[in-house]
Formats: C-alpha cells, sequence, structure tokens
C-alpha cells in the first residue's frame, strides 16, 4: 500500500494544548456536589491474623460518614476475579490466590487494606485512620524465594499447602543431548531485583451514582477502562450500558494501572451506591509503594551450551518468580521472561522450567518490559560470558548466532503470554547490530581508543545487545469513525492513553485514509460511553491493534464516501479523490464535495433509501490479530566507571530500533527515550529493598530514587523498519522497547569497563554502593 | 535490626539492676518516654515517642515482658511497640558483670521495625536508636551517681 | 472542625480571601479549594517537583507548604501562562520540541523554567538539565525538555507567530 500525507510524519501531537495549559482533567481534579473522600487503613505487618478490628471510634469521630472492614461488606466480600488464565502448557501447575477487598483473615502483604473511612475531607479521613483500633497477631513472612519453597517455610496461602504459585517447563529439542556435544558450557546464577513502575499520577477512583437514573459514573486512573465497566456492573448488579467508566488523561500507567480490580476499585463505587454521594479515593506516593502492584524478582539458574566456534547448542534455565501475595494476572511476567529469553538467536534446544512462588511483599503484575527483561539479562550476559571464555568478539558471537533475514516467520516452538506458539513474524537482526556497532564505534572504540584510555588510567567499557521484543498481541480492539456534518471527523476507540500520543497517531490514521486535515480529527479513548468493546493499553499493542482498528474503521468509511459520491457527482468511483476535506473528480476538483455536506446528505430526515444502505459516513471495525508480531532492536552504550567511588556515567546511548512502519517518528523516539530511562533507573537507581519481614524499606522518592535529567542522557536512535505481515498497517509496539535491554547492556558496559578486575556481574540493578562492593570482592578474592 | 554494645557503670551490680528494673527510673531516663507503668511483676507499660526523619513525633504504646530473669546477672525482655507510624517488636538480652568496683552491662537486641517508620525513615533508624540508647544510659548513669551520693529515688 | 485562619492570597493576579486549617497544604489549597487543578501532586513530599508554582515570583513545592504561609504572597501557577488561547513561548516550545508525553509532570517543569529563563537568556545543556534535576519525569526521559528549554530560551519572552520548520 502506499502511504499519503501523514504515516511516518513527525506530526505535533493535538492533545498538547490542553496539557501545557493545565486544562487537561485527570481523576483527581474531578469534582462534584457533595463529594466525600476515602482513606484506607493499610496493614503495617507483612504477615499475620487479623484478631479483631474496631472501628467503633472512627465512625463517632466528627465529620466521618461510614467505615467498612471485611464484615461490613457482607456478600460484595469476596476475591477478585483471575484476570489472565495460565497457558495451555502441558503438566502445568497453577494455584490461583487473588486479592481480596478488605483484609478478612489474614494479612498477607504490607499495604494490604484492612478498613475504609469515608468522610468530608481527606484529611479527617486521615484522621479517622488513627482510631481504628487493629489486632493483628504477626506471623513469620516468607521473604526469600529458595527458602518458601523448604518444607517448614510459612505459608502465604495456608490452602495450598505450599508457597508454590506455579510450575511451568517448556522445552523444543533435547538440551542434554546438546549439553553432551557442547565444547563449552557456562552456568551462571542471576538475580535480577523489584521495581516500581513510579509513574509521576497515583492511582485513583471518583465514583457517582445517580440513583433516579439508575446510572454509575466512575473515573478511574485506568489502562483498561472497558473490562472495569464490564466488572463493575457483574459485581454491583446493574447493566453494563448502566455503568460508565472514564479514563480521563492518564499520568503514566506503565503496566501497573492495567491490573484490575483492585480493593479500591471495587470499594469505592460500592460505597457511593450506599452512601448515595460522590466518592474519592486518591492514592499518595506512599500508598502506592505498596497498594498498587510492581514487578521483578526473580532468580535464575542459567546454562548455555555453546559449539567451539560460537554457536548456540542450547539453553537451560531454572527460575525463581516472585509474584508476590497473590497471582491475579496469571503468569504473563514469567512466561515473557521464558520466552523473551530465546532473543533473536537461533537456539536449538531450549528446556526453560520457572516456579513462581508466593511471598509476603505486593503483588507482581507487568511493569513496562513485564518480564522480558529477565530473559534478555540471562541470555546477553550468557553470550558475553562465552565470547569471552571462547575469545571471540561480542558482537560477532551475536552475528554467529542470529535468525536470519530470510528464515521468517521463524517458530520457536514454545508458547507466548497470548497462548500461541512463539512465532517470529519479521525482522533483520544483522542490519541492526551493524548499524548500531557503527553508530556508537565499536570497532574504533575496542581496537584504539578503549586501550589508549586504559594505558590513561580510565575505565571505559562498551555495552552492545540484543533484543526481541513480543508486541501487539490480541485479543482485539476496534474503533468507530464518523464524519460529522460539520466536517468533522470523529474516532472513537476503547484503549485508553496515557501519555503515549494516541490522540494524535490514530488521528494520522485516519486523515491518511480519509484525506483531511489530521487536525480536524478527535479522537475520544478511555470512555466507555463513546465505545463498547476492547480490553485496554498493555504489552505495547495500541499502535498494533486499536491503530488497525482505527485504519480498517477509516477504510470502510472512504468507501462509504466513494460509493456515495460518485452518482452524486455523475463520475465512477475511481475518477474521484479525497482531499482537503472533500471528494472531488481528480483533475476537476471544483466537481466535488466537501465530507461533511456529503455526510449530510448521508443522514436524510424524509425521503426513501436504497434498501441495505447505512446512514451517515461512518464504520466500526474491529481487529484482533493471528498472534503477537516480533519487535526488535539493538543497545549500545558507553560508560566510564570511577574506580574510587563506583560511580558509572553513561557518556552515550545508542539505540536502533525495529517497530515496523512507523506512524509518527517523533512519538516513537520519545517512546524508545522515555523507555531508557526507565531501564536506566532499573538498571542502576531504583530498588525495592524489603526487609526479611516484608516491609519495605525504601517507601518514598527520597530513597527509591527515578532518574533525573542528570543521570539521562540523550539516546542516538536510529530505525529499521520490517512491516509487520500480520497487521495491514505493517506496524510493531515499541510502549516497553527502551526499557527491557537496559540492564543487560549496563551490565556488560560496566563490566567491560572493569575488565581484567575480575568483575562479574550477574544481578541488577546494581547501586554504585553495590557495584563497590563487588569491586572490592574481586580485589580481594582470586578469580 | 540489630543493637549490641556494653556499657560501664561506676556503681555495684545490685544497684545498677534495680534501677535498671524500676519504671520510674526508665520513664526519667529513657528518651522520649512519657511513662512507664509496672502492671505486674514481670510486665511493663508504657508511651513513648521518638522523632526519625520526617517523622518528629512518633508515638507507641509499649509493652514489655521479662522473660528471663537472674538477679543481679541477667535478664530477658520482650519488646513490642505499636503506634500510628509503625511498630517495633522484638528481643533483648542484658547481661550484669562485676567490673572492679563497677558494673559492666552487656546488652544484645534484635528488632523488627515495621510501618511507616521503617518506611521512611529507615536510613536514620540505626544511628536514632543508638543516639537514644546512648542517651538512655547516660542518664541513667548519672542517676546511678546521685544515688550513690545519697541522693533520694 | 479544627480552627480557621483566615488568609489573603493573589493568584495570578486575582485575590482570594479564605478561611482554612492550619494544617490544610497549599497544593491542596490550590487544587481544591480554588479549583486550579493545573498544579499536579505526585508524592507530596517534595521531591518529584510537579506541584512547583511561583511564589513572588519564585519557584517553590507546594506540597512543602502550608496554605496559612502563603498569606499575604502572590502566587502564580500554570493556568496563568497563556494569554487566552495562545501559548505562553514556554508553552508553544514545549508542544514543538514534543516534550511531553503523559503531561502530569509538566506544569512543574514549566513554572520552574519561568524564573530560570527570566535569568538565563542562553543555558547551556549542563545548565538545563541542572535546573531540571529537581523534577521527576517517567515518561520522557528527559531529552526532548532539554531541548524545548533550549528552544524557549532562544524564543525569548516572545514566540515566533508561524510555526518554525520542523
Amino acid at each position: 500500500m502506499t502511504f499519503g500525507s501523514y504515516m511516518g510524519r513527525r506530526v505535533l501531537r493535538l492533545e498538547d494544548a490542553r496539557l501545557l495549559t493545565g486544562r487537561a482533567p485527570f481523576v483527581d481534579d474531578v469534582d462534584l456536589p457533595g463529594m466525600l473522600h476515602v482513606a484506607f487503613l493499610r496493614s503495617d505487618d507483612a504477615h499475620g491474623l487479623l484478631r479483631s478490628i474496631d472501628a467503633s471510634a472512627a465512625r463517632h469521630r466528627p465529620g466521618v460518614l461510614a467505615v467498612y472492614t471485611a464484615s461490613d461488606l457482607g456478600d460484595y466480600w469476596r476475591p477478585g476475579p483471575l484476570l489472565v488464565p495460565p497457558p495451555p502448557v502441558p503438566g502445568l501447575v497453577f494455584h490461583a490466590a487473588t486479592q481480596v477487598p478488605l483484609v478478612r483473615d489474614k494479612v498477607r502483604h504490607c499495604g494490604e487494606p484492612l478498613a475504609m473511612v469515608v468522610a468530608e475531607s481527606r484529611y479527617v479521613a486521615e484522621d479517622a485512620l488513627e482510631d481504628i483500633v487493629v489486632d493483628v497477631e504477626p506471623l513469620p513472612a516468607v521473604a526469600d524465594l529458595e527458602a518458601a519453597l523448604l518444607p517448614d517455610a510459612p505459608l502465604v496461602h495456608d490452602q495450598f499447602g505450599t508457597n508454590l504459585a506455579a510450575q511451568v517447563h517448556q522445552r523444543k529439542g533435547d538440551y542434554a543431548s546438546a549439553k553432551a556435544a557442547a565444547a563449552l558450557v557456562v552456568s551462571r546464577r542471576f538475580h535480577y531485583d523489584r521495581g516500581a513502575a513510579a509513574a509521576i499520577e497515583n492511582r485513583g477512583v471518583v465514583a457517582s451514582w445517580d440513583a433516579r437514573a439508575g446510572e454509575l459514573t466512575v473515573w478511574d486512573t485506568t489502562q483498561a477502562p472497558i473490562p472495569i465497566r464490564n466488572g463493575l456492573a457483574s459485581m454491583l448488579g446493574l447493566g453494563e450500558s448502566h455503568v460508565r467508566v472514564i479514563a480521563p488523561f492518564i499520568g503514566g500507567g506503565f503496566g501497573p494501572k492495567i491490573m484490575m480490580f483492585y480493593p479500591e476499585e471495587v470499594l469505592v463505587p460500592w460505597a457511593a451506591m450506599r452512601l448515595g454521594r460522590p466518592l474519592k479515593w486518591i492514592e499518595d506516593r506512599r500508598e502506592n509503594f505498596y497498594a498498587t502492584t510492581q514487578e521483578r524478582g526473580q532468580i535464575h539458574d542459567a546454562e548455555l551450551a555453546m559449539s567451539q566456534d560460537g554457536r548456540i547448542l542450547g539453553v537451560r534455565d531454572s527460575f525463581l518468580h516472585d509474584t508476590g501475595a497473590y497471582d491475579p494476572y496469571g503468569l504473563t511476567v514469567p512466561i515473557n521472561s521464558q520466552c523473551t529469553l530465546l532473543g533473536p538467536y537461533v537456539v536449538p534446544h531450549y528446556d526453560s522450567e520457572f516456579r513462581a512462588v508466593f511471598t509476603n511483599r505486593p503483588i507482581v503484575t507487568p511493569v513496562r518490559g513485564a518480564g522480558r527483561q529477565h530473559g534478555v539479562f540471562v541470555m546477553e550476559r550468557l553470550l558475553d560470558i562465552a565470547a569471552r571464555e571462547l575469545g571471540i568478539d561480542r558482537v560477532e558471537i551475536r552475528r554467529r548466532n542470529y535468525i536470519q533475514p530470510d528464515a521468517f516467520p521463524y517458530d520457536h516452538e514454545i508458547l507466548f503470554q497470548d497462548f500461541r506458539p512463539l512465532v517470529y513474524d519479521s525482522g533483520n537482526y544483522p542490519a541492526a547490530l551493524e548499524k548500531a556497532a557503527l553508530m556508537i564505534g565499536y570497532e574504533d572504540f575496542v581496537r584504539e581508543e578503549q586501550p589508549r584510555l586504559r594505558r590513561e588510567g580510565r575505565h571505559v567499557g562498551i555495552g552492545l545487545v540484543s533484543y526481541i521484543e513480543g508486541t501487539g498481541i490480541g485479543p482485539y480492539e476496534g474503533a468507530r469513525v464518523t464524519v460529522e456534518p460539520s466536517g468533522m471527523v470523529r474516532v472513537a476507540t476503547g484503549v485508553g492513553t496515557q501519555g503515549q500520543g494516541h490522540f494524535t497517531t490514530f488521528a494520522q490514521l485516519v486523515a491518511e485514509q480519509l484525506g483531511v486535515d489530521v487536525a480536524s480529527v478527535q479522537v475520544t479513548t478511555g470512555d466507555t460511553r463513546d465505545f463498547n468493546w476492547g480490553t485496554g493499553t498493555f504489552a505495547s499493542r495500541g499502535a498494533v491493534v486499536a491503530g488497525s482498528a482505527c485504519h480498517a474503521a477509516a477504510l470502510k468509511v472512504r468507501a462509504k464516501v466513494l460509493a456515495l459520491a460518485a452518482p452524486l457527482l455523475g463520475a465512477q468511483e475511481g475518477d474521484l479523490e479525497l482531499r482537503g476535506g472533500r471528494v472531488a473528480v481528480r483533475g476537476s476538483p471544483e466537481r466535488g464535495l466537501g465530507l461533511g455536506e456529503l455526510a449530510r446528505k448521508a443522514n436524510p430526515l424524509r425521503g426513501a433509501v436504497t434498501p441495505g444502505t447505512e446512514p451517515g459516513l461512518e464504520a466500526t471495525c474491529y481487529f484482533g490479530p493471528d498472534r503477537g508480531n516480533a519487535a526488535s532492536g539493538v543497545h549500545a552504550m558507553r560508560v566510564e566507571v570511577d574506580p574510587e567511588t563506583a560511580e558509572v556515567k553513561i557518556t552515550r546511548y545508542v539505540v536502533v530500533h525495529d517497530c515496523g512502519t512507523v506512524i509518527n517518528p517523533m512519538v516513537v523516539e520519545a517512546q524508545v527515550q522515555g523507555g531508557v530511562a526507565h531501564g536506566i533507573g532499573n538498571a542502576f537507581y531504583e530498588q525495592l529493598i524489603f526487609d526479611d519481614n516484608g516491609q519495605l524499606m525504601n517507601a518514598s522518592f527520597m530513597d527509591y530514587l527515578l532518574p533525573t535529567a542528570l543521570d539521562v542522557p540523550t539516546v542516538e536512535l536510529a530505525h529499521i523498519e520490517t512491516p509487520s505481515p500480520l497487521n495491514p498497517l505493517g506496524v510493531k509496539g515499541v510502549g516497553e522497547a527502551g526499557a527491557i535491554p537496559t540492564g543487560a547492556a549496563f551490565a556488560q558496559a560496566v563490566e567491560d569497563a572493569l575488565a581484567g578486575t575480575g568483575v562479574e556481574i550477574t544481578e541488577i540493578p546494581l547501586s554504585p554502593s553495590r557495584l563497590h562492593q563487588l569491586m572490592v570482592r574481586a580485589r580481594g578474592g582470586a578469580r | 535490626m540489630i543493637v549490641e554494645g556494653t556499657h560501664f557503670f561506676p556503681g555495684p551490680r545490685e544497684v545498677v539492676w534495680t534501677l535498671l528494673l524500676d519504671p520510674d527510673v526508665l520513664a526519667k531516663t529513657m528518651p522520649g518516654t512519657a511513662s512507664i507503668v509496672r502492671v505486674s511483676d514481670d510486665r511493663y507499660e508504657g508511651t513513648m515517642a521518638m522523632g526519625i526523619g520526617p517523622i518528629t513525633a512518633a508515638v507507641f504504646d509499649v509493652v514489655i515482658t521479662m522473660t528471663d530473669r537472674a538477679e543481679p546477672e541477667h535478664y530477658t525482655m520482650q519488646i513490642e511497640g505499636r503506634g500510628k507510624f509503625g511498630f517495633t517488636r522484638g528481643k533483648a538480652a542484658v547481661t550484669l558483670a562485676p567490673d572492679g568496683a563497677g558494673t559492666s552491662m552487656g546488652y544484645q537486641a534484635d528488632l523488627v521495625v515495621g510501618g511507616k517508620i521503617a518506611a521512611v525513615g529507615q536510613r536514620l533508624l540505626d544511628s536514632v536508636s543508638k543516639l537514644m540508647l546512648r542517651q538512655g544510659l547516660d542518664a541513667m548513669t548519672r542517676e546511678l551517681e546521685h544515688r550513690l551520693a545519697g541522693g533520694a529515688a | 472542625m479544627n480552627a480557621q485562619h483566615p488568609i489573603e492570597v493573589t493568584v495570578n493576579g486575582t485575590r482570594h480571601a479564605r478561611e482554612v486549617e492550619p494544617r490544610l497544604l497549599l497544593s491542596d489549597f490550590l487544587r481544591h479549594d480554588l479549583g486550579l487543578t493545573g498544579t499536579h501532586v505526585g508524592c507530596e513530599h517534595g521531591v518529584c517537583g510537579a506541584c512547583t508554582i511561583l511564589l513572588d515570583g519564585e519557584a517553590v513545592r507546594s506540597c512543602l507548604m502550608f496554605a496559612v504561609q502563603a498569606d499575604g504572597h502572590a502566587l502564580e501557577t500554570v493556568e496563568n501562562l497563556a494569554t487566552g488561547e495562545t501559548l505562553h513561548p514556554i508553552q508553544r516550545a514545549f508542544h514543538e520540541a514534543h516534550a511531553l508525553q503523559c503531561g502530569f509532570c509538566t506544569p512543574g517543569i514549566l513554572m520552574t523554567l519561568i524564573p530560570f529563563l527570566r535569568e538565563h537568556a542562553a543555558p547551556a545543556e549542563s545548565e538545563i538539565r541542572e535546573a531540571l534535576s529537581g523534577h521527576l519525569c517517567r515518561c520522557t526521559g528527559y531529552a526532548n525538555i532539554v531541548a524545548a528549554v533550549a528552544r524557549a530560551a532562544r524564543y525569548g519572552p516572545k514566540a515566533p507567530a508561524a510555526d518554525d520548520a520542523r
């Protein structure tokens, strides 16, 4: 297909003015007459038996309208739904345990909600929290992943008799034979630890019940307004058409806002209905560290079997995944780890087994990268170690193992998070590698610059890593395109927007087909009143799935325009073109009609129409890909390490990235830059530190360090485009790409900078103090 | 959180023992203690306040239970403190040995700290608790000297 | 009901006289009492910078102040930057440089930049990054924000009428 004026263009964002002037509505901006405020009493203990809870004093505090504990919820109290069932992997073990709205018998993580207070102001509500008398009998906490699986470990969920949440074994080929034939076997233990998504906007829910109309309106910082609407309707006994969920402007999602049916989400609307007054709950930052999901503790024992000339014969990986106190999101994160480990490489034999473990820590659900970073870290580190031991250059060893550009579709023969076989659709990994190596100046650095700087006593290094990101998975999304009589084009879709520019990119797709100015296309996302079907923004799928639906709907409207205009203009459809908001005969623009005028003609008030026609210029289309596609890329960074302070300075950062067809390069580049910043944070600054009692030690930005403008370099970015055959636009997702391989690149670069000191990096994150520790240890011990 | 160390008291063991177990002396000498009452032979209850970082007055309801007493050599305490800013619990063991004319006290406490105070004051917990302990022991030493000089209890 | 204190603050040129509790945060006062929701709250402990406003022309974190402390002072929030439908040159520069994604941290950054650009007519990149270091952004990775500041500095107090060539 040929693209006209908007595909691939750096269109400035249509949504900016509202955001820049402070007029864009976020959930906490909602203000309703008679609105009351909610605060939650949260457990200080990570594990314990709730013996009693007495809210009578709180109820008597002036300004408090209600206090609810688990017993006050009656039949409404029930654990949340299992959002993602496990994939159909043979022999899979899965124990489902989902979060409860308020603790009834047992506390299972710090911050679990014990009571809900409704008061005239948040200040009074928080005062009332202190009036509630709670008796929790502490239990020993389950904190260590390996200890959790020992026979005498305390149990997070007594009913299972174990802390094993799941066991999944995926295999292809026969690893044992690969190992037997190997010239080199590299085996290591790798640690990846938890980080918070830390969107600058915390979560929030506002609910308003109109008893006379029987309608519930909910504003929610969710990435999935339609599923929330459907779930709330079902839970509250309302028809879906009587519940409206609005995700207005959202201050960053990054994953935890796609976790659904959080306690607050199910309780605030319920209480609003009971009290007959609008209620608002806004999470504060400290709550966010416990009450909003996070990611990503894993321990991998991995092994790589290599031939003498550096070819991968097989990989075996056995890992533990910390799922936290409950597992409502199923196995998405560890399955992603399991699949993404294969990367862009030919791996003839693969044996991957993981055990997900319940712990007394906050719930783990996808956060930007969603488990892919672990797979990338393990594979890239194993390759780096193998390269060193075989005496093969790091870039060369990757080159030798790539899936070649003519090998697509490439079937890895295991199951991905969308329950479909992991099949890569398209890609050109060697080209990305060459480009990245060239941009970062790899050859010159290794040959000349690094040895020279080393002689001057400086510790400089390069890291260059390769990755695949499975994106654009189903099940589906939909869009409706309508040309209004004014000539404005309205687009509605079921996904939400949390800053990724849907208002502009989707408008570009539609404007492209209808020949209108992109500024005349108004996109609505995140409002269930405007669109009825969809699943949400997650897994880097918005542009692929919702974008393809917008595109399809626009094509259909285009067809209607041509079919309607041709007889009116006395021409053949093939002679007409859509341009500048009009449909006209090619070469005779005066023989034409404005699209708005045509829309009016398509909606007569009187008279007869040809049977079978639809009114107006409107179409609704859905898109569900057969499976996810494979975006890919190479990250390269240059670092300098201060041997005294272990401070790491990133001097250059290069990304060569393939997300297929690019709708708006400006948006894509910014997504990658933002993702890299997140990745740098995860690699070097951010770590959620829990003690053995499940207590979070750094629940504030004073101690949980997000990278600032001083810590993140400007990424030098290049695109490679291998369009996806799985959707008509050829696009692939990009939202998480920047964040996925950063840890691996970081580890390689720092290790390279410290080459010869014996420091080997097998863990992420790596704070300066931890790096210093590793350096001291390496100096002391023999290697 | 482990807190351990030694302290020298310039007085005989028996007097030190009495002071250490006297609720009024404890209330007077331990920083931030508003009150401590001995409710039974083995049990003390009271209120304490600490300032840690951004939290200027974290008030705790404290229960101390003596579990293992061998006068005047050693005792062990179970400590439970709970307040809106969090909780602490654990065990502390105290030993007293004659040291010339005075007494050498050894202490070892293993405490769990949780809630807000642990979440936002983590960096400071160690130093603040050591400081409070130092202040308490110094005040206790002064009380001992006062008693030995014939001062009233 | 706690004791109420009378305060008088001028916000974006308009005088407001109110009675407030001493513990009411200035950020809450602006957002909920005055309905100026452009200023956002990200952390309530003064680290993220999203709540930054101007107090007598200097950038301050409104989550670290009580409303009563603003008594008698002149405050400026993001709502004051644009003139009708015309964006302030800084806002214009942010738009053109794609320096915002979700936009939640943006108003705070804009307010920090007002006095910064007043005092630095041609800031170097290192100075810009230093000025931004008190603001946390999770979306953009800062690169475009840095570019926007450089662009805004070039614009000076007035942005050009037509769009720059992209």
